[in-house]
């Protein structure tokens, strides 16, 4: 029973670390940063629904996380080669 | 595992949901130190180090305890997630340092060192084409 607790309050937890991660995306220095935090934001919200999927036994979440995991490289990786090259590949 | 309860629960079962609380409450920890290392941090290389090592083993941290659930398709998108994780995050961390050093994105840590003669280790960083001359700085190593 105390598994379950410490599940959802981990979630809840990671959900306040999202949002101050957003906050962090917003008044981010540079674009650079900015990219950065967009990057750890990414990886919060992954770990939020790994947490997620624990506390409810069910994998369905997991498969948001996979997908979320290959968008967010990809989109990591255009954005930082757009920034750093102008262009893309 | 759904809900067993603490006493029909084997000494393993029980063992194996403690590690995984374990677990969860160190990942809690790293990954909480890697927010408040973002936030504190000064620049973008040493950014770097919060969100790429600790957020991201933070995550890890959470899939290990996945393990727990003792669930086949929990485990396997588990492992593939942190397999996937494993393999990106230096290359997308790598990507967006050397973005940042292209564009000449300035170095505000205490102490850092621009080996490349940029002068991105200034405390104003602007990249410059021909470099005044500093009696103050040693000159850079070129090259």
């Amino acid at each position: 029973m105390i598994h379950e607790v410490v599940f959802y309050a981990a979630s809840v937890w990671v959900a306040v670390l999202v949002m101050a991660c957003a906050v962090l995306v917003l008044r981010a220095r540079s674009t650079a940063s900015r990219i950065v935090a967009l990057d750890m934001l990414v990886l919060l919200v992954i770990g939020l629904l790994v947490l997620w999927s624990d506390a409810e036994g069910v994998p369905y979440f997991l498969d948001a996380a996979l997908l979320l995991a290959l968008l967010a490289f990809m989109g990591t990786l255009a954005a930082a080669r757009f920034h750093g090259g102008g262009r893309l590949f | 595992m759904v809900a067993a309860p603490l006493l029909a629960a084997s000494a393993a079962e029980v063992a194996i949901s403690v590690a995984a609380d374990a677990l969860v409450v160190l990942g809690i920890v790293v990954i909480t130190l890697g927010v408040v290392g973002a936030y504190r941090l000064p620049d973008v290389y040493t950014q770097l180090h919060a969100t790429g090592k600790a957020v991201f083993l933070g995550v890890i941290a959470f899939l290990v305890a996945s393990i727990a659930s003792g669930d086949g398709a929990i485990i396997a998108r588990a492992a593939l997630i942190a397999g996937f994780l494993i393999l990106t995050t230096p290359v997308g961390a790598h990507v967006i340092a050397r973005a940042a050093y292209v564009r000449g994105e300035p170095m505000r840590t205490p102490g850092a060192l621009d080996e490349s003669g940029n002068g991105l280790d200034r405390p104003d960083g602007a990249v410059v084409e021909e470099e005044p001359p500093d009696a103050t700085r040693d000159e850079p190593v070129r090259g």
